[in-house]
């Protein structure tokens, strides 16, 4: 008889690679035909569509705003299902007590395991770059400007890959049908205890939390002023990356010590560990074990140096400081027929009609007038205020009203998962922030711009009720308590009355008003029974 | 001899499963016989590499298991149907032949045939298809034996085969052994004597661990004439007159 096996013959040595790989190919192809993840992406695909897909739409289309949910939804959805499979996955020889039948063959187990292990990562990584899809492309669809960012999806991957070598591990050693759920409780708490610490990352005691994938959510213009560093995303790649490695050594290494451990010829060869492979291997694993190790201390090292910059976390070591400077770009504008010109940052280029449209009536209503505004342009919601984003303000001259994303994200568009003109704050938010600054403040205050705004007086508030009343905001603006009122002073009835009266003047009667008295307006000098 | 073991003995902690066992066996269909309890799975897988002796040499197919380059050539060789098969249920029957015909280190382009014939060999061919899952447990036994003769074996290690196989089946099998025993050595552990009165060149019983016969199926038989012991038929009976010898 011929028997049906490869020669081992030392001249065939070509030979055998090129079968080995083609029958390695084949496994893995049983390995992906017959996986358990394809049987459970229907239940992901339903959480991520509920969590993550809603969420990002609720976005404002700016690039790494929507690519947050990458490490903040899709990964920890992945690390329990993920970890779970993979946990099923690398139990199954024990659980299915085959361990005698392929422990009796002639592939060495960790070659074996590989291909069960490659095929099961092989789906999850294919599911999590479908979900990465699902998020891109309908961004793509809606952005302005920039384009998808791809560190984090790398470190996204990298996420999964160290969760399912973890939860295939954990399979491996401690095979058992209540393996696999507590992989995914376990991986669950691990990322929630994670997302915890990124949460409250700060300088101070450590910034170790940074090589965590996930991370508070960012503010919404987000890479759009400042690029956003690749130093965390590296870091956490390494980090991650490393203990993928180190994983992979160990469980070589196990076969290699199981094989060493006792006298020659009387250890069990049943299952994972089995010996049968070798010095080769003890090599590789010692260098993967070394290798990860050394990746995952040196990015540990490397989160502890961090430093919160306006344009996010740096890293000294990883850190260009080419990327440091403001990102180039051309706002785009629209001019009222007044000549009130609204601008925004052509990442928000879909919601300028919006703010225009609701800038342009209040800006018309005191055009012209000592300190109104000519221009309202929108800046960077991070760095430009001392302590993080803040309110609109006036500054320059010609004064020009500065706004952030932030407020524009809080006026259009479905924004944190609440539909627009939900809150009736929003617009007439928008509106005070123009019109606060400019019946408080002296024109041409540079002091006063980076203060915040001056709570209103009784008149002032009365005032600008009136103009926004008349700018047809829509309902009158709500009342902001415990700005203007102080104790003993007009009640709010006395403001609206006030109000309702200068609201009834003639456009041209309220602007020339206002042009008279606009300085003891803004002094505090006028009380509201004196307002026309 | 292809299969050559010297003073074999297994220990499991306090357990002696195997004690010291020697056996010389060449091409044919060989059977090992026995109670339960008697350490025949045992010395089953110690010829299957699965597991090692706690004393004594093994040699298979001239190799010493004992080292890697042979253990490796040996189980390129080996065809292995242990007692408790394990099995993945959602591979189809060919998908779990091929599987273990890839794990045996086949060369790919030759697979899809042997698979094939492998499949057909056990009567399968119209359940090829069907996921694991839907078979009988005579149907997965089958299964279970396609895939230890799938890369054609010089050494077939056959734990309970034809446990759960009906008549019509089990006569089929038996055919099946005698046409693998002419060119491979069949070693066929079963309690089951008439598998051994009809298929087998020759055959072993073990008891407590140790072999207290070794000869032909009609040595066997002759031992059980002109006594008492228990049997319907004259093989049965030569395998109660060991048995009670030995424990006597």
């Amino acid at each position: 008889m011929t028997p049906a096996v490869v020669s081992l013959r030392p001249g065939r040595a070509p030979a055998r690679r090129m079968a080995s790989l083609a029958a390695a190919g084949r496994l893995l192809r049983l390995e992906l035909k017959r996986n358990v993840v394809p049987y459970v992406l229907p239940l992901l695909a339903a959480v991520f569509y509920f969590d993550t897909f809603r969420t990002a739409d609720g976005y404002p289309p700016v690039w790494t705003v929507r690519a947050s949910v990458i490490g903040d939804h899709i990964l920890f959805e992945f690390c329990a299902f993920a970890g779970g499979m993979a946990a099923w996955a690398g139990s199954r020889e024990r659980r299915r007590k085959a361990l005698d039948l392929v422990a009796s063959t002639p592939r060495a187990v960790w070659a074996r395991l590989s291909v069960t292990l490659a095929g099961t990562l092989g789906w999850l990584l294919l599911a999590f770059l479908a979900g990465v899809a699902a998020i891109y492309i309908p961004t793509a669809l809606q952005a302005t400007w920039g384009g998808p960012p791809l560190w984090p999806v790398f470190a996204g991957a990298a996420g999964v890959i160290v969760v399912t070598i973890i939860g295939f591990a954990c399979g491996v050693f401690f095979p058992g049908r209540f393996t696999a759920p507590l992989v995914a409780i376990g991986l669950l708490v691990l990322y929630q205890a994670g997302f915890r610490e990124a949460l409250g990352v700060t300088a101070s005691p450590g910034t170790a939390a940074l090589l965590s994938p996930a991370s508070a959510v960012p503010s919404v213009d987000a890479g759009v002023y400042h690029h956003v560093a690749p130093d965390v995303p590296i870091t956490q790649v390494m980090f991650m990356g490393g203990i993928a490695v180190a994983l992979l050594g160990v469980l070589a290494l196990a076969a290699a010590l199981r094989q060493r451990a006792p006298a020659r010829g009387r250890i069990a060869l049943r299952g994972w560990p089995a010996r049968g492979d070798n010095w080769l291997l003890r090599t590789v694993a010692v260098v993967l074990v070394a290798a990860g190790v050394a990746a995952s201390w040196t990015a540990y090292s490397l989160a502890g140096t961090a430093k919160l910059t306006a344009a996010g976390w740096e890293i000294p070591a990883l850190h260009d400081a080419a990327r440091d400077r403001p990102v180039p770009f051309v706002p785009d504008c629209r001019s009222a027929p007044g000549g009130f010109q609204v601008c925004v940052h052509p990442a928000f280029s879909g919601y300028l009609g919006d703010v225009a449209a609701a800038l342009d009536p209040v800006a018309a209503e005191i055009a012209g007038l000592p300190g109104a505004p000519v221009r309202a342009e929108q800046v960077a919601s991070v760095g430009t205020w001392p302590h993080g984003y803040g309110p609109s303000h006036t500054a320059g001259n010609p004064p020009v009203l500065e706004y952030s994303g932030e407020e524009v994200g809080d006026l259009f568009g479905v924004f944190w998962g609440i539909p627009a003109g939900a809150g009736p704050d929003w617009r007439a938010g928008f509106q005070q922030g123009l019109l606060d600054p400019f019946l408080t403040e002296p024109p041409h205050s540079a002091a006063a711009a980076r203060t915040g705004p001056t709570p209103l007086g009784a008149a002032q508030q009365a005032v600008e009720d009136a103009v926004m009343v008349m700018a047809a905001a829509g309902s009158p603006p709500p009342l902001r308590i415990g700005q203007h009122g102080h104790s003993g002073g007009p009640s709010q009835a006395q403001i609206t009355a006030a109000a309702s009266r200068f609201a009834s003047l003639p456009g041209s009667a309220r602007h020339a008003w206002l042009a008279a008295h606009l300085a003891a307006l803004r002094a505090g000098t006028i009380t509201a029974a004196q307002i026309p | 001899m292809n299969v050559d073991i010297r003073g074999v003995t297994r220990r499991f902690g306090r357990n002696l499963a195997v004690a010291g066992v020697d056996l010389e066996t060449g091409p044919g269909v060989f059977g090992l016989l026995g109670p339960n309890g008697a350490g025949k799975t045992t010395l089953l897988r110690m010829m299957a590499t699965v597991i090692t002796p706690s004393a004594g040499t093994l040699r298979l197919l001239g190799r010493d298991p004992g080292s890697y380059g042979p253990r490796r050539e040996i189980r390129c060789r080996l065809g292995y149907l242990p007692q408790n098969i394990g099995y993945y249920p959602g591979f189809t029957v060919a998908e779990f032949v091929e599987y273990f015909a890839l794990l045996k280190e086949m060369p790919p382009a030759r697979i899809p045939a042997a698979v094939t014939a492998a499949v057909e060999r056990v009567d399968l061919g119209g359940k090829a298809r069907a996921k694991l899952r839907t078979l009988s447990g005579g149907m997965l036994r089958r299964a279970g034996i396609a895939q230890a003769i799938v890369n054609d074996p010089e050494l077939l290690l056959l734990d309970e085969p034809t446990a759960g196989l009906d008549p019509e089946q089990r006569v089929a099998f038996r055919a099946l052994l005698r046409g693998l025993g002419e060119q491979a050595t069949v070693v066929v552990s079963t309690h089951l004597v008439e598998d051994v009165g009809t298929a087998c060149s020759e055959v072993a019983l073990m008891d407590a661990g140790k072999i207290v016969f070794h000869g032909t199926p009609a040595e066997l038989t002759a031992r059980g004439e002109g006594t008492r012991a228990a049997g319907d038929a004259p093989l049965e009976r030569g395998y109660g007159a060991v048995l009670a010898e030995a424990r006597s």
